[in-house]
């Protein structure tokens, strides 16, 4: 996307003001409007579907596969897809990298434990259909729908098999399946736009033309961790402000998310427990 | 703190309360007339891609229709239309068709040979000739070589301009002009697209709203809100008291006006906060007619305008409930006044 030289100076100066006025009329930590919805794919352990007004999209899926715990590296597994861009290109390579990082570190993997010698392998594939600012934050709070209601079918068989040569067995009734953990809450990302001295929440496609530093800020358990990158959100333009990043705003984008990230984590959780009561089929 | 001053997730709805109590009117009317039982779907006048529409041989196939043996089957989603015997069916959405007369709005994508091309949303780029321009300082002269050398110098790949479509080519692109003090380079605001299905055409495209806005509505859905320029109103009247003393220098304005400024890419230095949040207030309340599937007309941005004035925070216009509300108050205000 190529903005005039106008646009991009009159938006320039617009979010460089204190506070900043976006195109939208947002607060600097106010996300777009979500619409989501989890558990919709039947032959899926979790399932989540996240979509913002201007169209983007993006759907998870989480199956799961008995394995011997031993012969795999790690228990989770990650695969993205976004239309309109090659799988080996460095933009999905790098959301996939993000991601599965951020999991892979994070993940209490003793909820996928089933016997001293096997657990379950997660594979969480991800579709983004169509996007327009970059769809980090977008993948990872919908992944974060998808762990939360991803169930796993009830073990029956006994616990402990070092002695006994035994395979796990499943309870055969989905009713009796589990949730991986009610406290569990997976990590997320957070995508921060930098101007001036402004730090912007969920920056969109045309306030990406314009910011000097883009910063993805990861968020677990109340509390923000590493990693914090930064990154430039403007991909295929002619971004001519991109500067260096103050370090003072590091601290400041820290403090920023420690503050408003749990109001997302809660807004999330409310959504995952409607979905959990109301039986209606509205998917679309 | 409140959550949804952070995020608002909300789950997916099918169904918008407005949408039963008034279906769009405007594609209402062109549609109910037809129903006169010679079509198959004589319930609904609203055909989709593949459906049978007649089998009557008689009618002539216009646009949006197919035919295979004797009968006429529609190719898009849209309206059937009856003009004497020519059935043709007006697709809901789609891109925008230019026609000749329609002011637009456009962003360059190319400088070619003697030609810029024109994203102006439909199939095809437009194209805008080096001559269909006004040379800086008013010149009337034919372009040269040297003007051809700085075409860039007058727009640039991504520069934004309103123009008028002087005509479609038989290949179907549309060629544009600027030709006129209206028309030129886009500067002090903010472009946001809708679809080009919800813009009524009208007399006047280019329009000032309350809180020193001013809007260019392209009829391709390419909208322009910008700073009000309080000069040219001055200027204007200015103007009329030179050519009444009879001491005009300049023959018309555009020798006055139009020298290199009009090609200038710097905005006015004195936009102020108010101004800037103005404009993001009717971007919302265009995003949120764009929402709810209104057309967009000047009164009903102006509606739009007073009634998002008892949100004090214009961010929670972008809310999928205020959105609706304030669709629901147009629809309310334009009932009353009939």
């Amino acid at each position: 996307m190529i903005l005039s030289p106008a646009e991009r100076s009159y938006l320039y100066d617009s979010l460089s003001q204190k506070p900043p006025i976006r195109p939208g009329a947002r607060s600097d930590h106010q996300f777009r409007p979500l619409e989501a919805k989890t558990s919709f794919l039947p032959n899926s352990n979790g399932s989540a579907r996240i979509r913002l007004n201007d169209g983007s999209e993006c759907m998870i899926s989480v199956k799961s596969k008995v394995v011997v715990t031993k012969s795999v590296t790690n228990l989770i597994d990650v695969d993205i897809d976004v239309a309109g861009f090659r799988d080996d290109s460095n933009f999905v390579s790098n959301l996939k990298y993000n991601l599965t990082s951020l999991l892979i570190t994070n993940f209490p993997s003793q909820y996928l434990k089933l016997t001293s010698k096997y657990s379950f392998k997660l594979f969480i594939d991800c579709i983004v259909i169509s996007h327009s600012s970059y769809p980090l934050s977008l993948i990872s709070l919908a992944t974060y729908l998808a762990l939360k209601t991803t169930r796993l079918p009830l073990l029956v068989s006994e616990v402990n098999d070092e002695e006994i040569e035994e395979q796990p067995t499943f309870s055969d009734d989905w009713d009796n399946a589990k949730y991986l953990d009610e406290a569990f809450e997976p990590p997320i990302f957070i995508t921060l736009g930098v101007i001036g001295t402004n730090l912007l929440f969920d920056p969109s496609i045309e306030e990406e033309q314009v910011l000097e530093n883009g910063l993805i800020v990861s968020f677990y358990k109340d509390n923000v961790i590493t990693p914090i990158s930064n990154i430039n959100l403007a991909t295929n333009s002619n971004n001519s402000n991109f500067k260096g990043l103050n370090q003072k705003l590091i601290i400041e984008s820290i403090n920023l998310c420690n503050k408003y990230c749990p109001a997302i984590i809660k807004a999330l959780n409310t959504l995952t427990e409607q979905d959990d009561e109301g039986d209606d089929d509205h998917i679309f | 703190m409140d959550v949804t001053e952070v995020i608002n997730i909300t789950k997916p709805s099918r169904s918008r309360g407005y949408e039963d109590e008034d279906d769009d009117s405007d594609i209402e009317m062109l549609g109910n007339n037809h129903n006169d039982g010679e079509f198959t779907n004589n319930n609904s006048s609203i055909v989709t891609p593949g459906e049978l529409i007649t089998e009557d041989p008689i009618w002539m196939k216009g646009h949006g229709t197919y035919f295979i043996e004797d009968k006429t089957y529609s190719s898009v989603a849209g309206n059937v239309s009856r003009v004497n015997r020519l059935l043709s069916v007006i697709p809901i959405r789609g891109r925008y068709q230019p026609e000749t007369g329609d002011h637009i709005v456009g962003r360059i994508t190319e400088v070619g040979n003697k030609r810029w091309k024109v994203d102006i949303g439909a199939k095809q780029d437009a194209v805008l000739m080096l001559g269909s321009v006004n040379l800086p300082g008013g010149i009337l002269r034919r372009k040269s070589e040297t003007d051809e050398l700085q075409m860039r110098n007058f727009l640039k790949e991504g520069d934004l301009l309103n123009a008028e479509v002087q005509t479609i080519f038989n290949n179907g692109i549309a060629s544009l002009h600027t030709r006129s003090l209206k028309y030129g380079k886009l500067r002090n605001g903010m472009f946001l697209k809708v679809p080009s299905s919800l813009i009524i055409k009208s007399k006047n495209h280019a329009f000032d709203l309350p809180g020193n806005i001013s809007c260019v509505l392209g009829v391709n859905g390419y909208i322009w809100l910008y700073k009000t320029n309080l000069n040219n109103q001055n200027n204007n009247t200015t103007n009329i008291n030179i050519h009444n003393n009879g001491a005009s220098p300049a023959i018309t304005r555009l020798e006055e006006e139009s020298s290199w400024e009009i090609y200038s890419d710097k905005n006015d230095s004195n936009i102020t906060n108010a101004i800037r949040s103005n404009i993001t207030r009717y971007y919302n309340i265009i995003k949120a007619l764009s929402f709810c599937e209104l057309g967009i007309t000047e009164p009903r941005i102006i509606m739009g305008y007073e009634s998002s004035l008892s949100y004090m925070n214009v961010g929670s216009l972008i809310d999928k409930d205020s959105m609706e509300t304030i669709c629901q108050e147009i629809i309310n205000n334009e009932k009353m006044r009939g």
